[in-house]
Protein backbone atom coordinates (compact mmCIF):
# COMPACT_ATOMS: atom_id res chain seq x y z
CA UNK A 1 0.00 0.00 0.00
CA UNK A 2 1.52 3.22 -1.19
CA UNK A 3 1.55 5.87 1.68
CA UNK A 4 2.38 9.32 -0.14
CA UNK A 5 0.65 10.62 -3.38
CA UNK A 6 -2.52 10.28 -2.37
CA UNK A 7 -5.51 11.63 -3.57
CA UNK A 8 -5.56 14.42 -0.12
CA UNK A 9 -2.48 15.36 -1.51
CA UNK A 10 -2.86 15.07 -5.54
CA UNK A 11 -6.12 17.35 -4.93
CA UNK A 12 -3.61 19.90 -3.19
CA UNK A 13 -1.34 20.23 -5.79
CA UNK A 14 -3.98 20.64 -8.27
CA UNK A 15 -5.25 23.62 -6.02
CA UNK A 16 -1.77 25.15 -5.72
CA UNK A 17 -1.00 24.84 -9.41
CA UNK A 18 -4.10 26.36 -10.51
CA UNK A 19 -3.79 29.44 -8.20
CA UNK A 20 0.23 29.53 -9.15
CA UNK A 21 -0.72 29.20 -12.79
CA UNK A 22 -4.08 31.14 -12.97
CA UNK A 23 -3.96 33.71 -10.16
CA UNK A 24 -0.20 34.85 -9.56
CA UNK A 25 1.47 33.64 -13.17
CA UNK A 26 -1.00 33.79 -15.70
CA UNK A 27 0.35 32.64 -18.84
CA UNK A 28 -2.32 31.87 -21.57
CA UNK A 29 -2.45 30.23 -24.80
CA UNK A 30 -5.09 28.60 -26.85
CA UNK A 31 -5.14 25.03 -28.17
CA UNK A 32 -6.90 24.79 -31.65
CA UNK A 33 -7.50 20.80 -31.45
CA UNK A 34 -7.11 19.34 -35.27
CA UNK A 35 -10.23 17.91 -36.76
CA UNK A 36 -9.29 14.78 -38.29
CA UNK A 37 -12.09 13.67 -39.26
CA UNK A 38 -13.32 16.35 -41.09
CA UNK A 39 -10.07 17.18 -42.70
CA UNK A 40 -9.76 15.44 -46.38
CA UNK A 41 -5.72 13.82 -46.50
CA UNK A 42 -4.35 12.48 -49.83
CA UNK A 43 -3.03 8.83 -50.74
CA UNK A 44 0.09 10.27 -49.04
CA UNK A 45 -1.69 11.53 -45.71
CA UNK A 46 -1.34 15.11 -46.24
CA UNK A 47 -4.63 17.30 -46.05
CA UNK A 48 -5.42 17.69 -49.73
CA UNK A 49 -7.54 20.85 -49.22
CA UNK A 50 -8.26 23.18 -45.97
CA UNK A 51 -7.63 21.87 -42.51
CA UNK A 52 -10.19 21.90 -40.02
CA UNK A 53 -9.85 22.75 -36.33
CA UNK A 54 -11.82 22.65 -32.87
CA UNK A 55 -12.69 25.91 -31.65
CA UNK A 56 -9.65 27.42 -29.61
CA UNK A 57 -9.30 26.27 -26.27
CA UNK A 58 -7.51 28.71 -23.47
CA UNK A 59 -5.42 27.56 -20.81
CA UNK A 60 -3.56 28.62 -18.32
CA UNK A 61 -0.18 27.40 -18.64
CA UNK A 62 3.89 27.88 -18.29
CA UNK A 63 5.98 28.77 -21.25
CA UNK A 64 9.34 28.51 -22.27
CA UNK A 65 10.60 30.34 -25.12
CA UNK A 66 13.58 29.72 -27.03
CA UNK A 67 15.36 32.02 -28.86
CA UNK A 68 14.65 33.16 -32.30
CA UNK A 69 16.30 32.24 -35.19
CA UNK A 70 17.08 33.78 -38.97
CA UNK A 71 18.31 30.70 -40.33
CA UNK A 72 19.52 32.04 -44.39
CA UNK A 73 18.19 29.23 -47.25
CA UNK A 74 17.81 29.69 -50.68
CA UNK A 75 14.81 31.28 -50.80
CA UNK A 76 15.93 34.10 -48.63
CA UNK A 77 15.60 34.53 -44.74
CA UNK A 78 13.41 32.36 -42.62
CA UNK A 79 11.94 32.67 -39.00
CA UNK A 80 12.08 30.25 -36.60
CA UNK A 81 11.24 30.02 -33.01
CA UNK A 82 10.45 27.08 -30.47
CA UNK A 83 8.38 27.12 -27.94
CA UNK A 84 7.25 24.84 -24.90
CA UNK A 85 3.51 25.04 -23.75
CA UNK A 86 3.40 23.23 -19.82
CA UNK A 87 -0.45 22.58 -19.43
CA UNK A 88 -1.42 21.26 -16.27
CA UNK A 89 -2.85 17.59 -17.25
CA UNK A 90 -5.89 18.17 -15.39
CA UNK A 91 -7.20 21.26 -16.97
CA UNK A 92 -6.86 19.32 -20.17
CA UNK A 93 -8.51 16.69 -18.89
CA UNK A 94 -11.49 19.00 -17.38
CA UNK A 95 -11.59 20.83 -20.88
CA UNK A 96 -11.83 17.56 -22.63
CA UNK A 97 -8.61 18.26 -24.90
CA UNK A 98 -5.87 16.02 -25.89
CA UNK A 99 -2.82 17.98 -27.54
CA UNK A 100 -1.54 15.96 -30.03
CA UNK A 101 1.35 16.38 -33.09
CA UNK A 102 -0.57 18.70 -35.41
CA UNK A 103 -2.70 20.67 -33.58
CA UNK A 104 -2.04 24.69 -33.28
CA UNK A 105 -1.29 26.76 -30.19
CA UNK A 106 -2.15 30.40 -30.39
CA UNK A 107 0.03 32.46 -28.60
CA UNK A 108 0.40 36.23 -28.35
CA UNK A 109 -1.17 36.10 -31.96
CA UNK A 110 0.90 34.15 -32.93
CA UNK A 111 0.67 30.37 -34.52
CA UNK A 112 2.69 27.70 -32.93
CA UNK A 113 2.51 24.00 -34.67
CA UNK A 114 2.75 21.11 -32.10
CA UNK A 115 5.66 18.69 -33.42
CA UNK A 116 6.12 16.47 -30.06
CA UNK A 117 4.63 16.32 -27.00
CA UNK A 118 6.08 15.12 -23.55
CA UNK A 119 3.87 13.06 -20.80
CA UNK A 120 6.11 11.91 -17.98
CA UNK A 121 6.06 13.98 -15.30
CA UNK A 122 4.53 11.60 -12.42
CA UNK A 123 4.56 12.70 -8.99
CA UNK A 124 6.01 9.74 -6.93
CA UNK A 125 6.28 7.74 -10.16
CA UNK A 126 3.30 6.52 -10.16
CA UNK A 127 -0.10 7.39 -12.59
CA UNK A 128 -3.06 6.16 -10.67
CA UNK A 129 -4.49 5.12 -14.27
CA UNK A 130 -2.72 2.00 -14.26
CA UNK A 131 -3.35 0.44 -10.58
CA UNK A 132 -2.19 -3.20 -11.93
CA UNK A 133 -5.39 -4.91 -11.09
CA UNK A 134 -5.87 -8.50 -12.72
CA UNK A 135 -8.96 -9.71 -14.35
CA UNK A 136 -10.32 -10.29 -10.78
CA UNK A 137 -9.40 -6.37 -9.72
CA UNK A 138 -6.54 -7.63 -7.96
CA UNK A 139 -2.81 -6.22 -7.18
CA UNK A 140 -1.38 -9.62 -6.32
CA UNK A 141 1.27 -7.58 -4.60
CA UNK A 142 -1.31 -6.53 -2.00
CA UNK A 143 -1.41 -2.76 -2.88
CA UNK A 144 -5.04 -2.53 -3.82
CA UNK A 145 -5.66 0.87 -3.97
CA UNK A 146 -3.00 2.61 -6.37
CA UNK A 147 -5.62 4.21 -8.64
CA UNK A 148 -5.74 6.64 -5.74
CA UNK A 149 -1.92 7.45 -5.70
CA UNK A 150 0.38 8.96 -7.78
CA UNK A 151 -0.37 12.18 -10.43
CA UNK A 152 0.33 13.00 -14.22
CA UNK A 153 1.22 16.35 -13.51
CA UNK A 154 1.60 18.00 -17.14
CA UNK A 155 1.64 17.43 -20.81
CA UNK A 156 4.49 19.40 -22.65
CA UNK A 157 3.56 20.97 -26.07
CA UNK A 158 6.97 21.72 -27.96
CA UNK A 159 5.92 23.85 -30.89
CA UNK A 160 7.60 25.57 -33.83
CA UNK A 161 6.08 28.77 -34.93
CA UNK A 162 3.66 28.86 -38.11
CA UNK A 163 2.82 31.73 -40.26
CA UNK A 164 -0.55 32.28 -39.98
CA UNK A 165 -1.10 32.29 -43.51
CA UNK A 166 -0.34 28.64 -43.59
CA UNK A 167 -2.42 27.49 -41.33
CA UNK A 168 -5.41 30.26 -42.44
CA UNK A 169 -6.63 29.99 -39.25
CA UNK A 170 -9.21 32.71 -38.04
CA UNK A 171 -9.45 34.13 -35.28
CA UNK A 172 -12.73 33.31 -33.31
CA UNK A 173 -14.60 33.32 -30.02
CA UNK A 174 -12.30 31.44 -27.43
CA UNK A 175 -13.15 29.06 -25.10
CA UNK A 176 -12.95 26.90 -22.41
CA UNK A 177 -13.80 23.71 -22.84
CA UNK A 178 -14.22 21.99 -25.78
CA UNK A 179 -17.09 20.08 -23.67
CA UNK A 180 -19.23 23.11 -23.31
CA UNK A 181 -18.84 23.30 -27.10
CA UNK A 182 -20.19 20.16 -28.21
CA UNK A 183 -23.16 20.25 -25.44
CA UNK A 184 -24.27 23.49 -27.62
CA UNK B 1 -10.56 12.99 -9.63
CA UNK B 2 -11.01 13.65 -6.09
CA UNK B 3 -11.39 17.26 -4.97
CA UNK B 4 -10.68 18.09 -1.55
CA UNK B 5 -12.20 21.86 -0.76
CA UNK B 6 -10.35 24.15 1.11
CA UNK B 7 -11.40 27.51 2.51
CA UNK B 8 -13.83 29.02 0.16
CA UNK B 9 -14.41 32.41 2.36
CA UNK B 10 -16.61 32.05 4.50
CA UNK B 11 -18.01 28.99 7.38
CA UNK B 12 -20.51 28.40 9.32
CA UNK B 13 -20.23 26.92 12.67
CA UNK B 14 -22.18 23.79 14.13
CA UNK B 15 -21.32 22.06 17.38
CA UNK B 16 -19.99 19.38 16.70
CA UNK B 17 -17.18 21.37 14.15
CA UNK B 18 -14.42 21.26 17.21
CA UNK B 19 -12.62 17.90 18.03
CA UNK B 20 -13.42 17.75 21.42
CA UNK B 21 -16.63 20.13 21.50
CA UNK B 22 -15.44 21.92 25.18
CA UNK B 23 -17.24 25.07 23.72
CA UNK B 24 -19.71 24.14 21.02
CA UNK B 25 -22.47 24.77 23.33
CA UNK B 26 -21.36 28.68 24.02
CA UNK B 27 -23.16 31.10 22.81
CA UNK B 28 -20.21 33.83 21.79
CA UNK B 29 -17.61 30.48 21.32
CA UNK B 30 -20.08 29.94 18.39
CA UNK B 31 -20.49 33.24 17.59
CA UNK B 32 -16.69 34.17 17.76
CA UNK B 33 -16.01 30.96 15.79
CA UNK B 34 -16.69 32.13 12.18
CA UNK B 35 -15.12 35.34 13.26
CA UNK B 36 -11.81 34.18 14.21
CA UNK B 37 -11.81 32.02 10.73
CA UNK B 38 -12.29 35.34 9.06
CA UNK B 39 -9.43 36.71 10.60
CA UNK B 40 -7.34 34.08 10.38
CA UNK B 41 -7.89 33.62 7.00
CA UNK B 42 -7.13 36.81 6.33
CA UNK B 43 -4.13 37.26 7.88
CA UNK B 44 -2.91 34.36 6.28
CA UNK B 45 -3.30 35.65 2.90
CA UNK B 46 -7.06 35.53 1.35
CA UNK B 47 -8.81 36.14 -0.07
CA UNK B 48 -5.51 37.12 -2.37
CA UNK B 49 -3.75 34.25 -1.78
CA UNK B 50 -5.33 30.53 -1.34
CA UNK B 51 -5.48 29.09 2.69
CA UNK B 52 -5.00 25.25 2.08
CA UNK B 53 -7.42 24.72 5.13
CA UNK B 54 -10.85 23.76 6.09
CA UNK B 55 -13.30 25.76 8.02
CA UNK B 56 -12.79 22.43 10.64
CA UNK B 57 -9.14 23.04 10.60
CA UNK B 58 -9.92 26.94 12.02
CA UNK B 59 -12.14 25.95 14.77
CA UNK B 60 -9.88 23.14 15.67
CA UNK B 61 -7.14 25.86 16.39
CA UNK B 62 -9.74 28.50 18.14
CA UNK B 63 -10.69 25.37 20.36
CA UNK B 64 -7.06 24.84 21.39
CA UNK B 65 -6.26 28.22 21.46
CA UNK B 66 -9.55 28.29 24.56
CA UNK B 67 -8.34 25.58 26.23
CA UNK B 68 -4.22 26.23 26.22
CA UNK B 69 -5.37 29.95 27.70
CA UNK B 70 -7.42 28.29 30.62
CA UNK B 71 -4.98 25.72 31.09
CA UNK B 72 -2.33 28.56 31.30
CA UNK B 73 -4.68 30.78 34.03
CA UNK B 74 -5.77 27.49 35.45
CA UNK B 75 -2.10 26.05 36.15
CA UNK B 76 -1.04 29.57 37.35
CA UNK B 77 -4.00 29.68 39.52
CA UNK B 78 -2.59 25.89 41.04
CA UNK B 79 0.91 26.95 41.51
CA UNK B 80 -0.03 30.41 43.22
CA UNK B 81 -2.01 28.39 45.68
CA UNK B 82 -1.13 25.08 45.89
CA UNK B 83 -0.09 25.04 49.51
CA UNK B 84 -3.27 25.84 50.52
CA UNK B 85 -4.84 23.37 47.83
CA UNK B 86 -3.14 19.96 48.35
CA UNK B 87 -5.12 18.48 51.09
CA UNK B 88 -8.60 19.62 50.30
CA UNK B 89 -12.02 17.98 48.47
CA UNK B 90 -11.42 16.81 44.93
CA UNK B 91 -14.97 17.03 44.21
CA UNK B 92 -15.31 21.39 44.74
CA UNK B 93 -15.05 22.66 41.06
CA UNK B 94 -12.47 25.38 41.77
CA UNK B 95 -13.21 27.78 38.77
CA UNK B 96 -15.22 30.39 40.03
CA UNK B 97 -14.07 29.44 43.60
CA UNK B 98 -11.82 32.78 46.05
CA UNK B 99 -9.00 31.05 47.11
CA UNK B 100 -7.91 31.33 50.32
CA UNK B 101 -4.67 30.59 51.89
CA UNK B 102 -4.66 28.35 55.06
CA UNK B 103 -2.15 26.40 56.87
CA UNK B 104 -3.24 23.11 56.03
CA UNK B 105 -0.24 21.95 54.16
CA UNK B 106 2.36 23.61 56.33
CA UNK B 107 1.33 22.18 59.34
CA UNK B 108 1.61 18.64 57.56
CA UNK B 109 4.82 19.16 56.24
CA UNK B 110 5.84 20.45 60.25
CA UNK B 111 4.17 17.24 61.36
CA UNK B 112 7.34 15.58 61.28
CA UNK B 113 9.27 17.61 63.84
CA UNK B 114 6.46 16.97 66.54
CA UNK B 115 6.51 13.50 65.87
CA UNK B 116 10.42 13.27 66.68
CA UNK B 117 10.17 15.61 69.88
CA UNK B 118 7.04 13.11 70.90
CA UNK B 119 4.42 16.63 71.07
CA UNK B 120 2.70 15.56 68.09
CA UNK B 121 2.91 14.02 64.54
CA UNK B 122 0.90 11.03 62.78
CA UNK B 123 3.23 8.10 64.10
CA UNK B 124 1.87 6.22 66.85
CA UNK B 125 3.97 5.37 69.83
CA UNK B 126 3.06 2.14 71.07
CA UNK B 127 3.73 0.96 74.77
CA UNK B 128 5.55 -2.50 75.76
CA UNK B 129 6.22 -4.61 78.69
CA UNK B 130 9.79 -6.35 78.61
CA UNK B 131 9.92 -8.74 81.00
CA UNK B 132 12.63 -8.87 83.40
CA UNK B 133 14.77 -11.77 84.73
CA UNK B 134 16.73 -11.47 87.86
CA UNK B 135 20.59 -10.86 87.45
CA UNK B 136 20.16 -10.32 83.49
CA UNK B 137 21.42 -7.08 82.80
CA UNK B 138 21.13 -6.67 79.27
CA UNK B 139 17.61 -7.03 76.81
CA UNK B 140 17.54 -7.40 73.23
CA UNK B 141 14.91 -5.31 72.47
CA UNK B 142 15.13 -6.30 68.25
CA UNK B 143 14.34 -10.08 69.51
CA UNK B 144 11.17 -8.65 71.75
CA UNK B 145 10.18 -6.84 68.94
CA UNK B 146 9.82 -9.28 66.14
CA UNK B 147 8.09 -11.55 69.21
CA UNK B 148 5.74 -9.07 70.74
CA UNK B 149 5.50 -5.83 68.42
CA UNK B 150 3.40 -7.25 65.92
CA UNK B 151 6.17 -6.53 63.41
CA UNK B 152 5.71 -7.31 59.67
CA UNK B 153 8.51 -8.34 57.74
CA UNK B 154 11.20 -6.33 57.45
CA UNK B 155 10.07 -3.56 60.42
CA UNK B 156 11.60 -2.86 63.32
CA UNK B 157 11.21 -0.71 66.39
CA UNK B 158 12.86 2.57 67.80
CA UNK B 159 12.37 2.32 71.48
CA UNK B 160 11.47 6.23 72.43
CA UNK B 161 11.38 5.74 75.86
CA UNK B 162 12.24 3.62 78.66
CA UNK B 163 10.69 3.08 82.12
CA UNK B 164 13.54 2.40 84.19
CA UNK B 165 14.10 5.03 86.94
CA UNK B 166 14.51 4.82 90.49
CA UNK B 167 11.08 6.23 92.29
CA UNK B 168 10.75 9.75 92.39
CA UNK B 169 10.68 11.50 95.90
CA UNK B 170 6.93 11.79 96.19
CA UNK B 171 6.62 8.00 96.57
CA UNK B 172 8.89 8.61 100.03
CA UNK B 173 7.19 11.77 101.06
CA UNK B 174 4.31 9.97 102.97
CA UNK B 175 6.84 7.39 103.95
CA UNK B 176 6.70 7.12 107.41
CA UNK B 177 10.27 5.13 107.17
CA UNK B 178 11.50 6.98 104.95
CA UNK B 179 14.02 8.20 107.31
CA UNK B 180 14.83 11.63 106.48
CA UNK B 181 15.09 13.38 109.62
CA UNK B 182 12.20 15.38 109.95
CA UNK B 183 10.95 14.08 112.68
CA UNK B 184 7.29 14.22 111.46
CA UNK B 185 5.96 10.60 113.33
CA UNK B 186 7.85 12.35 116.83
CA UNK B 187 5.97 15.73 115.85
CA UNK B 188 2.75 13.93 115.40
CA UNK B 189 2.69 11.58 118.28
CA UNK B 190 3.37 14.68 120.52
CA UNK B 191 0.66 16.20 119.70
CA UNK B 192 -1.60 13.01 119.81
CA UNK B 193 -2.09 11.94 116.42
CA UNK B 194 0.02 8.97 116.45
CA UNK B 195 -2.48 6.23 115.82
CA UNK B 196 -3.75 7.76 112.69
CA UNK B 197 -2.87 6.59 109.52
CA UNK B 198 0.84 7.56 109.06
CA UNK B 199 -0.34 9.27 105.39
CA UNK B 200 -2.84 11.52 106.96
CA UNK B 201 -1.31 14.96 107.96
CA UNK B 202 -3.47 17.38 110.09
CA UNK B 203 -0.84 19.97 110.20
CA UNK B 204 -0.58 22.60 107.58
CA UNK B 205 2.87 22.89 106.80
CA UNK B 206 3.86 25.63 103.87
CA UNK B 207 4.68 24.71 100.45
CA UNK B 208 8.73 25.67 100.88
CA UNK B 209 8.53 22.89 103.70
CA UNK B 210 6.84 20.05 101.38
CA UNK B 211 9.21 21.32 98.28
CA UNK B 212 12.26 20.92 100.76
CA UNK B 213 11.52 17.68 102.54
CA UNK B 214 11.48 16.47 98.54
CA UNK B 215 14.91 17.71 97.60
CA UNK B 216 15.83 16.32 100.81
CA UNK B 217 14.74 12.88 99.63
CA UNK B 218 16.26 13.12 96.23
CA UNK B 219 19.87 13.85 97.56
CA UNK B 220 19.29 11.14 100.13
CA UNK B 221 18.86 8.71 97.22
CA UNK B 222 21.68 9.94 95.03
CA UNK B 223 24.41 10.27 97.60
CA UNK B 224 23.36 6.72 99.30
CA UNK B 225 21.73 4.69 96.74
CA UNK B 226 22.54 3.04 93.08
CA UNK B 227 21.52 4.95 90.31
CA UNK B 228 18.99 3.84 87.66
CA UNK B 229 19.99 4.58 84.05
CA UNK B 230 20.70 2.43 81.29
CA UNK B 231 22.51 1.80 77.91
CA UNK B 232 20.41 1.76 74.32
CA UNK B 233 22.95 0.35 71.47
CA UNK B 234 21.24 -0.74 68.63
CA UNK B 235 18.08 -1.89 70.62
CA UNK B 236 20.28 -4.04 73.33
CA UNK B 237 19.04 -2.36 76.33
CA UNK B 238 21.68 -2.60 79.50
CA UNK B 239 19.79 -1.96 82.91
CA UNK B 240 21.75 0.11 85.93
CA UNK B 241 21.53 -1.63 88.61
CA UNK B 242 21.03 -5.07 87.64
CA UNK B 243 17.51 -6.46 88.28
CA UNK B 244 18.16 -8.55 91.34
CA UNK B 245 14.12 -9.48 91.32
CA UNK B 246 11.94 -10.83 88.48
CA UNK B 247 9.39 -8.34 86.91
CA UNK B 248 8.63 -6.18 83.45
CA UNK B 249 9.54 -3.03 82.44
CA UNK B 250 7.21 -0.39 80.36
CA UNK B 251 8.98 1.26 76.91
CA UNK B 252 7.13 3.22 74.44
CA UNK B 253 8.65 2.91 70.66
CA UNK B 254 7.10 3.70 67.46
CA UNK B 255 7.44 1.08 64.43
CA UNK B 256 9.92 2.03 61.59
CA UNK B 257 7.93 1.08 58.96
CA UNK B 258 5.47 3.95 60.21
CA UNK B 259 7.64 6.66 60.36
CA UNK B 260 8.86 5.76 56.95
CA UNK B 261 5.95 6.04 55.43
CA UNK B 262 5.33 9.26 52.98
CA UNK B 263 1.46 8.33 53.08
CA UNK B 264 0.06 11.10 54.69
CA UNK B 265 -2.81 9.19 57.23
CA UNK B 266 -5.09 12.83 56.75
CA UNK B 267 -5.92 13.44 54.18
CA UNK B 268 -5.68 10.53 52.00
CA UNK B 269 -7.39 8.80 49.13
CA UNK B 270 -8.65 9.67 45.64
CA UNK B 271 -10.95 12.75 47.30
CA UNK B 272 -7.94 14.71 47.89
CA UNK B 273 -6.24 16.92 45.66
CA UNK B 274 -2.42 14.72 45.82
CA UNK B 275 -0.80 16.50 42.95
CA UNK B 276 -1.32 19.19 40.41
CA UNK B 277 -3.34 16.87 37.66
CA UNK B 278 -6.34 16.40 40.45
CA UNK B 279 -6.96 20.25 41.25
CA UNK B 280 -10.02 20.57 40.01
CA UNK B 281 -10.01 22.78 37.38
CA UNK B 282 -12.03 22.19 34.53
CA UNK B 283 -11.56 24.30 31.05
CA UNK B 284 -12.87 27.76 31.29
CA UNK B 285 -16.10 28.87 29.88
CA UNK B 286 -15.48 31.27 26.80
CA UNK B 287 -18.55 32.99 27.53
CA UNK B 288 -16.85 33.99 30.67
CA UNK B 289 -13.29 35.48 29.16
CA UNK B 290 -13.27 39.08 28.66
CA UNK B 291 -11.49 40.67 25.82
CA UNK B 292 -8.46 40.58 26.78
CA UNK B 293 -8.05 36.84 26.91
CA UNK B 294 -9.90 36.46 23.60
CA UNK B 295 -7.76 38.99 21.91
CA UNK B 296 -4.95 36.27 23.26
CA UNK B 297 -6.90 33.50 21.73
CA UNK B 298 -7.30 35.26 18.68
CA UNK B 299 -3.72 35.97 18.19
CA UNK B 300 -2.95 32.24 19.46
CA UNK B 301 -5.68 30.89 17.24
CA UNK B 302 -3.61 32.81 13.82
CA UNK B 303 -0.39 30.82 15.26
CA UNK B 304 -1.85 27.59 15.56
CA UNK B 305 -3.36 28.28 11.94
CA UNK B 306 -0.16 29.07 10.71
CA UNK B 307 1.88 26.15 11.66
CA UNK B 308 -0.98 23.81 10.53
CA UNK B 309 -0.46 25.44 7.19
CA UNK B 310 3.07 25.37 7.24
CA UNK B 311 2.77 21.20 7.87
CA UNK B 312 0.42 20.83 5.08
CA UNK B 313 2.76 23.11 2.99
CA UNK B 314 5.93 21.31 3.95
CA UNK B 315 4.49 17.77 3.53
CA UNK B 316 6.42 17.46 0.76
CA UNK B 317 9.57 19.73 0.15
CA UNK B 318 9.23 19.76 -3.73
CA UNK B 319 5.44 20.70 -5.16
CA UNK B 320 5.20 19.60 -8.92
CA UNK B 321 3.98 21.98 -11.83
CA UNK B 322 4.19 21.72 -15.22
CA UNK B 323 8.07 20.47 -16.12
CA UNK B 324 9.24 21.78 -12.69
CA UNK B 325 8.87 21.87 -9.20
CA UNK B 326 8.49 24.19 -6.43
CA UNK B 327 9.01 25.22 -2.84
CA UNK B 328 5.90 26.78 -0.67
CA UNK B 329 6.24 28.85 2.34
CA UNK B 330 6.40 25.90 4.69
CA UNK B 331 9.85 26.97 6.97
CA UNK B 332 8.68 30.64 6.94
CA UNK B 333 5.32 29.55 8.29
CA UNK B 334 6.70 26.87 10.96
CA UNK B 335 9.32 29.24 12.08
CA UNK B 336 7.12 32.19 12.12
CA UNK B 337 4.27 30.11 14.07
CA UNK B 338 6.72 28.48 16.38
CA UNK B 339 7.89 31.83 17.57
CA UNK B 340 4.50 33.27 17.62
CA UNK B 341 3.50 30.26 19.88
CA UNK B 342 5.87 30.78 22.47
CA UNK B 343 5.69 34.38 22.77
CA UNK B 344 2.35 34.12 22.81
CA UNK B 345 2.86 32.06 25.68
CA UNK B 346 5.41 33.91 27.54
CA UNK B 347 3.37 37.12 27.31
CA UNK B 348 0.13 35.48 29.53
CA UNK B 349 2.72 33.72 32.15
CA UNK B 350 4.04 36.78 32.63
CA UNK B 351 0.95 38.69 32.65
CA UNK B 352 -0.12 35.80 34.90
CA UNK B 353 2.49 35.97 37.10
CA UNK B 354 2.35 39.54 37.83
CA UNK B 355 -0.95 39.32 39.25
CA UNK B 356 0.19 36.57 41.84
CA UNK B 357 -0.53 37.15 45.30
CA UNK B 358 3.40 37.48 46.18
CA UNK B 359 4.15 40.40 43.33
CA UNK B 360 0.62 41.73 44.42
CA UNK B 361 1.99 41.87 47.42
CA UNK B 362 5.28 43.39 46.79
CA UNK B 363 3.36 45.76 44.14
CA UNK B 364 1.61 47.01 46.97
CA UNK B 365 4.42 47.18 49.51
CA UNK B 366 5.95 49.71 46.80
CA UNK B 367 3.41 52.01 46.43
CA UNK B 368 3.15 52.11 50.00
CA UNK B 369 6.18 53.03 50.22
CA UNK B 370 6.57 55.38 47.41
CA UNK B 371 3.24 56.98 49.22
CA UNK B 372 4.83 57.13 52.53
CA UNK B 373 8.00 58.56 50.52
CA UNK B 374 6.31 61.44 48.61
CA UNK B 375 4.38 62.24 51.38
CA UNK B 376 7.30 63.03 53.79
CA UNK B 377 7.95 66.01 51.53
CA UNK B 378 5.39 67.49 52.76
CA UNK B 379 6.20 69.98 54.87
CA UNK B 380 4.75 69.44 58.29
CA UNK B 381 2.75 72.05 59.79
CA UNK B 382 3.78 73.58 63.10
CA UNK B 383 1.37 73.95 65.66
CA UNK B 384 1.82 76.71 68.55
CA UNK B 385 -0.86 76.48 71.30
Amino acid sequence: MALFGGARDISMFRGLNRELMGDIIVQECAVYKFKLEETNVNIYGEAAEEKYYEAPVLFNVLIDRQDQNYPDSDIGINFEWGISFKFLRDDLVDAEVVPQIGDIVWYENGYYEVDNIIANQQFVGKDPDYPNKDDRGINPLGNYDLQNFGYEVSIIAETIYVPADKVGISQERLITSIKDVRKR
Amino acid sequence: MAVIPIYPGSSSFFPGDTPFGFYDQQIDFQTDADRVVTYCARRLGYPIMDVELQDLNFYTAFEEAVTTYGNELYAFKVRDNYLSIEGSLTSSNLNHELISPNFASVVRYTEQYGEEAGTGGNVTWYSGSLPLNPNQQTYDLKAWASSSASLIDGDSIEVKRVFFESPPAIVKFFDPYAGTGTGMMNMMDTFGWGNYSPAINFMLMPISFDLQKIQAIELNDQVRKSQFSFELINNNLRLFPIPRHGGSMQIQYIKMSERNSPISKTPSGSYVVTNVSNVNFSNPNYNEINSIGRSWVFDYTLAVCKEMLGYIRGKYTQVPIPGAETQLNQADLLSAATSEKEAQIARLREYFDETSRKALMERRADETNATLIELSAVPYPIYIG
